[in-house]
Protein backbone atom coordinates (compact mmCIF):
# COMPACT_ATOMS: atom_id res chain seq x y z
CA UNK A 1 0.00 0.00 0.00
CA UNK A 2 2.75 2.53 1.17
CA UNK A 3 5.45 0.53 -0.06
CA UNK A 4 6.74 2.40 -2.89
CA UNK A 5 6.43 5.96 -1.76
CA UNK A 6 7.94 4.52 1.87
CA UNK A 7 11.09 2.99 0.06
CA UNK A 8 11.15 6.10 -1.51
CA UNK A 9 11.71 7.85 1.60
CA UNK A 10 13.73 5.29 2.71
CA UNK A 11 16.00 6.09 -0.56
CA UNK A 12 15.78 9.44 -0.15
CA UNK A 13 16.99 9.37 3.74
CA UNK A 14 20.08 7.11 2.29
CA UNK A 15 21.17 9.47 -0.19
CA UNK A 16 20.89 12.22 2.49
CA UNK A 17 23.12 10.25 4.65
CA UNK A 18 25.75 10.08 1.49
CA UNK A 19 25.61 13.39 1.32
CA UNK A 20 26.45 14.21 4.74
CA UNK A 21 28.91 11.69 4.70
CA UNK A 22 30.48 13.61 1.12
CA UNK A 23 30.04 17.07 3.23
CA UNK A 24 32.02 15.57 6.61
CA UNK A 25 35.17 14.78 4.50
CA UNK A 26 34.84 17.93 2.66
CA UNK A 27 35.01 19.67 5.70
CA UNK A 28 37.27 18.15 7.04
CA UNK A 29 39.91 18.10 4.71
CA UNK A 30 39.12 21.35 4.12
CA UNK A 31 40.51 22.03 7.75
CA UNK A 32 43.40 19.76 6.99
CA UNK A 33 44.25 22.16 3.81
CA UNK A 34 43.72 25.50 5.53
CA UNK A 35 46.24 24.53 8.49
CA UNK A 36 48.41 23.10 6.07
CA UNK A 37 48.88 26.56 4.15
CA UNK A 38 48.86 28.07 7.11
CA UNK A 39 51.56 26.85 7.87
CA UNK A 40 53.80 26.60 4.68
CA UNK A 41 52.76 29.97 4.36
CA UNK A 42 51.17 29.06 0.70
CA UNK A 43 48.70 31.56 -0.23
CA UNK A 44 47.24 29.58 -3.45
CA UNK A 45 46.62 27.25 -1.35
CA UNK A 46 44.60 29.46 1.36
CA UNK A 47 42.55 31.03 -1.45
CA UNK A 48 41.10 27.73 -2.54
CA UNK A 49 40.17 26.47 1.31
CA UNK A 50 38.25 30.03 1.14
CA UNK A 51 36.75 29.37 -2.22
CA UNK A 52 36.45 25.98 -1.53
CA UNK A 53 33.72 26.61 1.26
CA UNK A 54 30.89 27.89 -1.30
CA UNK A 55 30.64 24.20 -2.12
CA UNK A 56 30.46 23.52 1.05
CA UNK A 57 27.73 25.81 1.87
CA UNK A 58 26.05 24.42 -1.28
CA UNK A 59 25.83 20.62 0.07
CA UNK A 60 24.53 22.29 3.78
CA UNK A 61 21.96 24.40 2.22
CA UNK A 62 21.14 20.77 -0.09
CA UNK A 63 20.67 18.84 3.07
CA UNK A 64 18.73 21.06 4.96
CA UNK A 65 16.39 21.85 2.46
CA UNK A 66 15.72 18.14 1.24
CA UNK A 67 15.18 17.19 5.34
CA UNK A 68 12.12 20.14 5.79
CA UNK A 69 10.63 18.52 2.96
CA UNK A 70 11.19 14.94 4.30
CA UNK A 71 9.76 16.73 7.57
CA UNK A 72 6.58 18.27 5.75
CA UNK A 73 6.19 15.33 4.02
CA UNK A 74 6.72 12.23 5.74
CA UNK A 75 6.12 12.14 8.94
CA UNK A 76 9.35 10.50 9.64
CA UNK A 77 9.06 8.64 13.86
CA UNK A 78 11.57 5.83 15.72
CA UNK A 79 15.08 5.99 14.16
CA UNK A 80 14.14 7.91 10.93
CA UNK A 81 13.23 10.59 13.00
CA UNK A 82 16.38 10.16 14.69
CA UNK A 83 18.53 9.82 11.78
CA UNK A 84 16.62 12.67 10.61
CA UNK A 85 17.76 14.83 13.57
CA UNK A 86 20.66 13.41 13.97
CA UNK A 87 21.27 14.84 10.22
CA UNK A 88 20.09 18.01 10.73
CA UNK A 89 22.08 18.24 13.70
CA UNK A 90 25.63 17.22 12.07
CA UNK A 91 24.96 19.10 8.66
CA UNK A 92 25.13 22.53 10.95
CA UNK A 93 28.37 21.14 12.42
CA UNK A 94 29.58 20.60 9.72
CA UNK A 95 28.84 23.48 7.92
CA UNK A 96 30.49 25.77 10.79
CA UNK A 97 33.82 23.60 10.61
CA UNK A 98 33.46 24.69 7.15
CA UNK A 99 33.55 28.31 8.18
CA UNK A 100 36.60 27.98 10.91
CA UNK A 101 38.60 26.53 7.43
CA UNK A 102 37.70 29.84 5.96
CA UNK A 103 38.31 31.52 9.48
CA UNK A 104 41.80 30.16 9.77
CA UNK A 105 42.32 31.04 6.05
CA UNK A 106 41.49 34.87 6.63
CA UNK A 107 44.07 34.62 9.81
CA UNK A 108 46.68 33.39 7.52
CA UNK A 109 46.51 36.03 4.82
CA UNK A 110 46.27 38.88 7.34
CA UNK A 111 49.58 37.28 8.71
CA UNK A 112 51.05 36.88 5.39
CA UNK A 113 53.81 39.89 5.80
CA UNK A 114 54.17 39.25 9.94
CA UNK A 115 57.13 37.32 11.24
CA UNK A 116 56.23 33.57 11.98
CA UNK A 117 57.03 31.93 15.19
CA UNK A 118 58.26 28.04 14.49
CA UNK A 119 56.91 26.82 17.64
CA UNK A 120 53.75 28.12 17.77
CA UNK A 121 53.66 26.84 13.98
CA UNK A 122 54.57 23.72 15.69
CA UNK A 123 51.41 23.57 18.34
CA UNK A 124 49.11 24.42 15.66
CA UNK A 125 50.17 21.80 13.07
CA UNK A 126 49.26 19.22 16.34
CA UNK A 127 46.41 20.99 17.16
CA UNK A 128 45.31 20.52 13.23
CA UNK A 129 46.21 17.05 12.91
CA UNK A 130 44.54 16.04 15.93
CA UNK A 131 41.14 17.65 15.15
CA UNK A 132 41.28 16.88 11.55
CA UNK A 133 41.55 12.71 12.45
CA UNK A 134 38.56 13.86 15.41
CA UNK A 135 36.25 15.12 12.52
CA UNK A 136 37.13 11.71 10.21
CA UNK A 137 36.52 10.14 13.50
CA UNK A 138 33.40 11.21 13.77
CA UNK A 139 31.95 10.78 10.58
CA UNK A 140 33.36 7.09 10.23
CA UNK A 141 31.43 6.69 13.72
CA UNK A 142 28.31 8.26 11.70
CA UNK A 143 28.71 5.94 8.70
CA UNK A 144 29.33 2.85 10.53
CA UNK A 145 27.11 3.21 13.38
CA UNK A 146 29.71 2.84 15.69
CA UNK A 147 29.05 4.25 19.13
CA UNK A 148 32.53 2.75 21.19
CA UNK A 149 34.09 5.03 18.59
CA UNK A 150 31.72 8.59 19.31
CA UNK A 151 32.89 7.99 22.93
CA UNK A 152 36.50 8.46 21.61
CA UNK A 153 36.06 11.87 20.81
CA UNK A 154 35.95 13.63 24.35
CA UNK A 155 39.33 11.84 24.75
CA UNK A 156 41.03 12.75 21.37
CA UNK A 157 39.81 16.13 22.40
CA UNK A 158 41.40 16.52 25.63
CA UNK A 159 44.67 17.24 24.27
CA UNK A 160 43.27 19.93 21.41
CA UNK A 161 41.53 21.85 24.58
CA UNK A 162 45.17 21.84 26.20
CA UNK A 163 46.93 22.98 23.32
CA UNK A 164 44.76 25.67 23.12
CA UNK A 165 45.15 26.55 26.77
CA UNK A 166 48.99 26.53 25.88
CA UNK A 167 48.89 29.16 23.10
CA UNK A 168 47.99 32.40 25.52
CA UNK A 169 51.57 32.30 27.57
CA UNK A 170 53.51 31.29 24.34
CA UNK A 171 51.53 34.21 22.34
CA UNK A 172 52.63 36.37 25.61
CA UNK A 173 56.13 36.02 25.31
CA UNK A 174 56.53 37.80 22.06
CA UNK A 175 55.11 40.85 23.29
CA UNK A 176 58.95 42.26 23.28
CA UNK A 177 58.01 42.20 19.02
CA UNK A 178 55.12 44.70 17.87
CA UNK A 179 54.99 42.55 14.76
CA UNK A 180 55.64 39.08 16.09
CA UNK A 181 53.23 39.68 18.62
CA UNK A 182 50.23 40.73 16.46
CA UNK A 183 51.81 37.64 15.00
CA UNK A 184 50.97 35.81 17.80
CA UNK A 185 47.22 37.01 18.81
CA UNK A 186 46.45 36.13 14.92
CA UNK A 187 47.48 32.42 15.88
CA UNK A 188 45.44 32.45 18.82
CA UNK A 189 42.46 33.04 17.18
CA UNK A 190 43.55 30.41 14.91
CA UNK A 191 43.88 27.89 17.98
CA UNK A 192 40.67 29.20 19.08
CA UNK A 193 39.24 27.98 15.69
CA UNK A 194 40.82 24.35 15.85
CA UNK A 195 39.52 24.12 19.53
CA UNK A 196 36.06 24.51 18.01
CA UNK A 197 36.60 22.01 15.24
CA UNK A 198 37.42 19.37 17.87
CA UNK A 199 34.01 20.92 19.67
CA UNK A 200 31.86 20.56 16.76
CA UNK A 201 33.49 16.37 16.18
CA UNK A 202 32.41 15.80 19.62
CA UNK A 203 29.05 17.32 19.07
CA UNK A 204 29.13 15.24 16.17
CA UNK A 205 29.42 12.23 17.89
CA UNK A 206 27.14 12.97 20.84
CA UNK A 207 24.10 12.91 17.35
CA UNK A 208 25.58 9.46 16.05
CA UNK A 209 25.46 8.24 19.72
CA UNK A 210 21.75 9.31 20.23
CA UNK A 211 21.28 8.01 16.83
CA UNK A 212 22.21 4.75 18.30
CA UNK A 213 20.92 4.73 21.89
CA UNK A 214 17.69 6.83 21.37
CA UNK A 215 19.36 9.04 24.81
CA UNK A 216 20.61 12.24 24.06
CA UNK A 217 23.30 13.68 26.88
CA UNK A 218 26.47 15.54 26.09
CA UNK A 219 29.69 13.72 26.26
CA UNK A 220 31.07 16.77 28.21
CA UNK A 221 29.39 19.72 29.63
CA UNK A 222 31.60 22.95 29.67
CA UNK A 223 29.68 24.64 32.59
CA UNK A 224 30.05 21.53 34.57
CA UNK A 225 33.07 20.25 33.53
CA UNK A 226 33.37 17.80 36.94
CA UNK A 227 29.92 16.28 36.34
CA UNK B 1 -6.89 -0.86 39.91
CA UNK B 2 -9.09 1.31 38.14
CA UNK B 3 -9.18 1.39 34.32
CA UNK B 4 -9.39 -1.67 32.24
CA UNK B 5 -6.94 -4.33 32.80
CA UNK B 6 -7.08 -7.39 30.20
CA UNK B 7 -4.84 -10.38 31.60
CA UNK B 8 -4.06 -13.33 29.35
CA UNK B 9 -6.90 -12.62 27.36
CA UNK B 10 -7.38 -14.87 24.36
CA UNK B 11 -10.48 -14.71 21.52
CA UNK B 12 -11.20 -16.84 18.66
CA UNK B 13 -13.67 -16.40 15.64
CA UNK B 14 -14.60 -19.83 15.31
CA UNK B 15 -11.77 -22.24 15.08
CA UNK B 16 -9.69 -18.38 13.67
CA UNK B 17 -8.01 -17.21 16.68
CA UNK B 18 -7.69 -13.33 17.08
CA UNK B 19 -5.70 -12.73 19.97
CA UNK B 20 -3.14 -14.40 21.60
CA UNK B 21 -2.73 -14.11 25.55
CA UNK B 22 -3.11 -10.51 25.43
CA UNK B 23 -2.25 -8.68 28.72
CA UNK B 24 -2.83 -5.22 29.02
CA UNK B 25 -3.55 -2.45 31.62
CA UNK B 26 -5.53 0.64 30.06
CA UNK B 27 -4.80 3.74 32.51
CA UNK B 28 -7.24 5.57 34.32
CA UNK B 29 -8.06 9.31 32.98
CA UNK B 30 -5.60 8.63 29.99
CA UNK B 31 -5.78 7.81 25.98
CA UNK B 32 -4.19 4.47 25.16
CA UNK B 33 -4.21 3.75 21.43
CA UNK B 34 -4.79 0.53 19.85
CA UNK B 35 -1.81 0.48 17.00
CA UNK B 36 -1.28 -2.63 14.17
CA UNK B 37 -1.94 -3.84 10.63
CA UNK B 38 -5.01 -4.60 9.39
CA UNK B 39 -6.64 -7.99 10.74
CA UNK B 40 -4.36 -8.09 13.72
CA UNK B 41 -6.88 -8.05 16.43
CA UNK B 42 -7.30 -4.28 17.12
CA UNK B 43 -10.95 -4.04 17.27
CA UNK B 44 -11.16 -7.70 18.44
CA UNK B 45 -9.39 -6.33 21.85
CA UNK B 46 -11.81 -3.58 21.92
CA UNK B 47 -14.84 -5.52 21.33
CA UNK B 48 -13.84 -8.13 24.52
CA UNK B 49 -12.95 -4.83 26.69
CA UNK B 50 -17.09 -4.32 26.55
CA UNK B 51 -18.06 -8.02 25.56
CA UNK B 52 -19.40 -7.26 22.32
CA UNK B 53 -16.92 -9.54 20.94
CA UNK B 54 -19.66 -12.94 22.01
CA UNK B 55 -21.77 -11.08 20.14
CA UNK B 56 -20.41 -12.65 16.75
CA UNK B 57 -21.84 -16.19 15.76
CA UNK B 58 -19.12 -18.54 16.83
CA UNK B 59 -17.06 -16.02 18.60
CA UNK B 60 -15.43 -17.13 21.97
CA UNK B 61 -13.20 -15.54 24.29
CA UNK B 62 -10.80 -16.93 27.12
CA UNK B 63 -8.77 -15.26 29.89
CA UNK B 64 -10.04 -12.06 32.09
CA UNK B 65 -10.96 -8.03 31.33
CA UNK B 66 -11.00 -6.51 34.56
CA UNK B 67 -12.71 -3.42 35.40
CA UNK B 68 -12.49 -1.32 38.19
CA UNK B 69 -11.03 -4.25 39.73
CA UNK B 70 -13.85 -6.80 38.85
CA UNK B 71 -14.35 -9.60 35.85
CA UNK B 72 -16.47 -8.60 33.54
CA UNK B 73 -16.72 -12.08 31.78
CA UNK B 74 -17.80 -13.14 35.70
CA UNK B 75 -20.34 -15.47 35.98
CA UNK B 76 -22.77 -13.54 37.71
CA UNK B 77 -21.99 -10.12 35.56
CA UNK B 78 -24.81 -8.76 33.37
CA UNK B 79 -23.08 -8.06 29.53
CA UNK B 80 -25.60 -5.31 29.28
CA UNK B 81 -24.43 -3.64 32.21
CA UNK B 82 -21.17 -3.63 31.44
CA UNK B 83 -21.60 -1.78 27.97
CA UNK B 84 -23.28 0.64 29.84
CA UNK B 85 -20.29 1.60 32.16
CA UNK B 86 -17.84 0.78 28.77
CA UNK B 87 -19.14 2.73 26.54
CA UNK B 88 -18.56 2.17 22.40
CA UNK B 89 -17.76 4.47 19.73
CA UNK B 90 -17.49 2.92 15.86
CA UNK B 91 -15.89 4.48 12.75
CA UNK B 92 -18.68 4.74 10.68
CA UNK B 93 -21.34 7.51 12.86
CA UNK B 94 -24.13 5.99 13.13
CA UNK B 95 -26.93 8.01 14.49
CA UNK B 96 -30.81 7.12 14.06
CA UNK B 97 -31.40 8.97 11.17
CA UNK B 98 -34.73 9.85 11.26
CA UNK B 99 -34.66 10.61 15.34
CA UNK B 100 -34.10 13.90 16.26
CA UNK B 101 -31.12 15.44 17.27
CA UNK B 102 -31.73 15.23 21.09
CA UNK B 103 -33.44 11.92 21.29
CA UNK B 104 -30.20 10.30 19.30
CA UNK B 105 -28.29 11.64 22.12
CA UNK B 106 -30.44 10.36 25.09
CA UNK B 107 -31.35 7.32 23.02
CA UNK B 108 -29.46 4.76 25.52
CA UNK B 109 -30.57 6.43 28.54
CA UNK B 110 -34.51 5.71 26.83
CA UNK B 111 -33.20 2.00 26.88
CA UNK B 112 -32.45 1.86 30.42
CA UNK B 113 -35.46 3.75 31.08
CA UNK B 114 -36.68 5.47 34.46
CA UNK B 115 -35.92 9.31 33.54
CA UNK B 116 -38.57 12.18 32.98
CA UNK B 117 -38.65 14.18 30.46
CA UNK B 118 -36.95 16.99 31.97
CA UNK B 119 -34.24 14.57 33.13
CA UNK B 120 -33.67 13.47 29.87
CA UNK B 121 -32.80 16.81 28.20
CA UNK B 122 -30.98 17.90 31.42
CA UNK B 123 -28.57 15.03 30.70
CA UNK B 124 -29.00 15.33 26.68
CA UNK B 125 -27.44 18.55 27.05
CA UNK B 126 -24.95 17.57 29.21
CA UNK B 127 -23.53 15.05 26.63
CA UNK B 128 -24.32 16.66 23.46
CA UNK B 129 -22.09 19.59 25.56
CA UNK B 130 -19.03 17.12 26.60
CA UNK B 131 -19.19 15.85 22.98
CA UNK B 132 -18.35 19.36 21.45
CA UNK B 133 -21.60 19.58 19.70
CA UNK B 134 -24.50 21.64 21.79
CA UNK B 135 -23.17 25.38 20.56
CA UNK B 136 -23.92 23.64 17.13
CA UNK B 137 -26.99 21.99 17.19
CA UNK B 138 -28.56 23.89 20.54
CA UNK B 139 -31.30 25.99 17.82
CA UNK B 140 -31.74 22.72 15.92
CA UNK B 141 -32.10 20.21 18.62
CA UNK B 142 -35.16 18.41 16.88
CA UNK B 143 -33.75 18.06 13.56
CA UNK B 144 -32.89 14.63 12.38
CA UNK B 145 -29.82 13.25 13.17
CA UNK B 146 -29.14 12.25 9.88
CA UNK B 147 -29.09 15.80 8.08
CA UNK B 148 -25.61 16.52 10.69
CA UNK B 149 -22.36 16.61 8.74
CA UNK B 150 -20.26 13.53 9.02
CA UNK B 151 -18.33 14.77 11.83
CA UNK B 152 -21.02 16.00 13.83
CA UNK B 153 -22.76 12.74 13.65
CA UNK B 154 -19.75 10.78 15.13
CA UNK B 155 -19.68 13.70 17.80
CA UNK B 156 -23.45 12.73 17.77
CA UNK B 157 -22.70 9.34 18.82
CA UNK B 158 -19.90 10.19 21.39
CA UNK B 159 -22.84 12.10 23.32
CA UNK B 160 -25.11 9.07 22.50
CA UNK B 161 -22.06 7.43 24.47
CA UNK B 162 -21.80 9.75 27.15
CA UNK B 163 -25.32 10.44 27.76
CA UNK B 164 -25.45 7.04 29.73
CA UNK B 165 -22.36 8.11 31.55
CA UNK B 166 -19.92 5.38 31.21
CA UNK B 167 -16.36 5.26 32.80
CA UNK B 168 -14.64 4.19 29.74
CA UNK B 169 -14.99 4.95 26.26
CA UNK B 170 -13.94 2.32 23.83
CA UNK B 171 -13.35 4.13 19.97
CA UNK B 172 -12.88 1.73 17.00
CA UNK B 173 -11.20 4.22 14.02
CA UNK B 174 -13.47 7.02 15.15
CA UNK B 175 -12.14 9.82 13.17
CA UNK B 176 -10.90 7.62 10.07
CA UNK B 177 -13.80 8.38 7.53
CA UNK B 178 -13.87 11.90 8.52
CA UNK B 179 -11.84 15.08 6.60
CA UNK B 180 -9.33 16.81 8.59
CA UNK B 181 -10.88 19.46 9.85
CA UNK B 182 -13.58 16.94 11.62
CA UNK B 183 -10.36 14.61 12.63
CA UNK B 184 -8.96 17.85 14.52
CA UNK B 185 -12.19 18.31 16.49
CA UNK B 186 -12.47 14.95 17.38
CA UNK B 187 -8.74 14.58 18.40
CA UNK B 188 -9.25 17.15 21.02
CA UNK B 189 -12.58 15.82 22.35
CA UNK B 190 -10.63 12.73 22.71
CA UNK B 191 -7.65 15.11 24.81
CA UNK B 192 -10.50 16.60 27.01
CA UNK B 193 -12.85 13.64 27.04
CA UNK B 194 -9.58 11.90 29.04
CA UNK B 195 -9.93 13.80 31.87
CA UNK B 196 -12.64 11.83 32.98
CA UNK B 197 -12.98 8.63 31.48
CA UNK B 198 -10.19 6.31 30.70
CA UNK B 199 -10.72 6.29 26.48
CA UNK B 200 -9.24 3.27 24.43
CA UNK B 201 -8.84 4.47 20.92
CA UNK B 202 -7.89 1.92 17.89
CA UNK B 203 -6.33 3.67 15.47
CA UNK B 204 -4.89 3.38 11.58
CA UNK B 205 -3.63 6.46 11.60
CA UNK B 206 -0.37 6.69 13.13
CA UNK B 207 -0.25 10.10 13.68
CA UNK B 208 -3.32 10.09 15.27
CA UNK B 209 -1.99 7.41 17.82
CA UNK B 210 1.22 9.97 18.40
CA UNK B 211 -1.01 12.94 18.51
CA UNK B 212 -3.75 11.89 21.24
CA UNK B 213 -2.01 8.85 23.12
CA UNK B 214 -0.44 8.80 26.35
CA UNK B 215 -0.11 4.82 26.17
CA UNK B 216 0.27 2.97 22.71
CA UNK B 217 -0.04 -0.96 21.98
CA UNK B 218 1.14 -2.40 18.80
CA UNK B 219 -0.17 -5.22 18.34
CA UNK B 220 0.71 -8.02 15.21
CA UNK B 221 -1.24 -11.29 14.41
CA UNK B 222 -2.72 -11.25 17.63
CA UNK B 223 0.15 -10.84 19.66
CA UNK B 224 1.53 -7.68 21.41
CA UNK B 225 4.42 -6.74 20.32
CA UNK B 226 5.05 -3.72 22.32
CA UNK B 227 3.40 -1.29 25.13
CA UNK B 228 4.34 1.71 26.30
CA UNK B 229 4.34 5.58 26.65
CA UNK B 230 3.50 7.15 23.13
CA UNK B 231 6.28 9.34 22.71
CA UNK B 232 8.73 6.09 23.20
CA UNK B 233 6.84 3.77 20.80
CA UNK B 234 7.46 6.63 18.30
CA UNK B 235 10.68 8.00 19.24
CA UNK B 236 12.32 4.63 20.40
CA UNK B 237 10.28 1.44 19.95
CA UNK B 238 12.29 -1.06 21.39
CA UNK B 239 11.01 -4.04 19.39
CA UNK B 240 12.35 -3.89 16.21
CA UNK B 241 8.82 -5.07 14.70
CA UNK B 242 7.54 -1.62 16.32
CA UNK B 243 10.16 0.18 14.54
CA UNK B 244 9.39 -1.48 11.24
CA UNK B 245 5.88 -0.89 11.37
CA UNK B 246 5.85 2.61 12.51
CA UNK B 247 8.38 3.78 9.98
CA UNK B 248 6.36 2.17 6.84
CA UNK B 249 9.18 -0.62 6.73
CA UNK B 250 6.00 -3.00 6.40
CA UNK B 251 2.04 -3.31 6.87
Amino acid sequence: MTTELRSRFHQELEALEAEVIELGLLAAESVRLAVDALVRRDAGQIQRVIEGDDEIDRLYMDVERRILDLLATQNPVASDLRLISALMHINLHLERVGDQAVNISKMALATADLPPDESILVRLQEMGDIVVRMMRTAIDAFSRRDLELCQKLPVMDDPVDDLNRGMYRQVVQLAGDPARLEWGIRMNVVARQLERVGDNAVDIGEQVAFLLTGQFREFTDASHPDA
Amino acid sequence: MKGVEVSDLSAWFGINQALLDVNVSAQPEAVTAIIGPSGCGKSTLVRCMNRMHEEVRGARVRGKVLFNGQDIYAPDVDPVEVRRRIGMVFQKANPFPTMSIMDNAVAGLKLVGGFSRQELQERGEQALLAAGLWDEVKDRQHDPGGRLSGGQQQRLCIARALAVEPEVLLMDEPASALDPASTLRIEELIDDLKKEYTVIIVTHNMQQAARVADWTLFLLSGHVVEYGPTERIFTNPSDKRTEDYVTGRFG
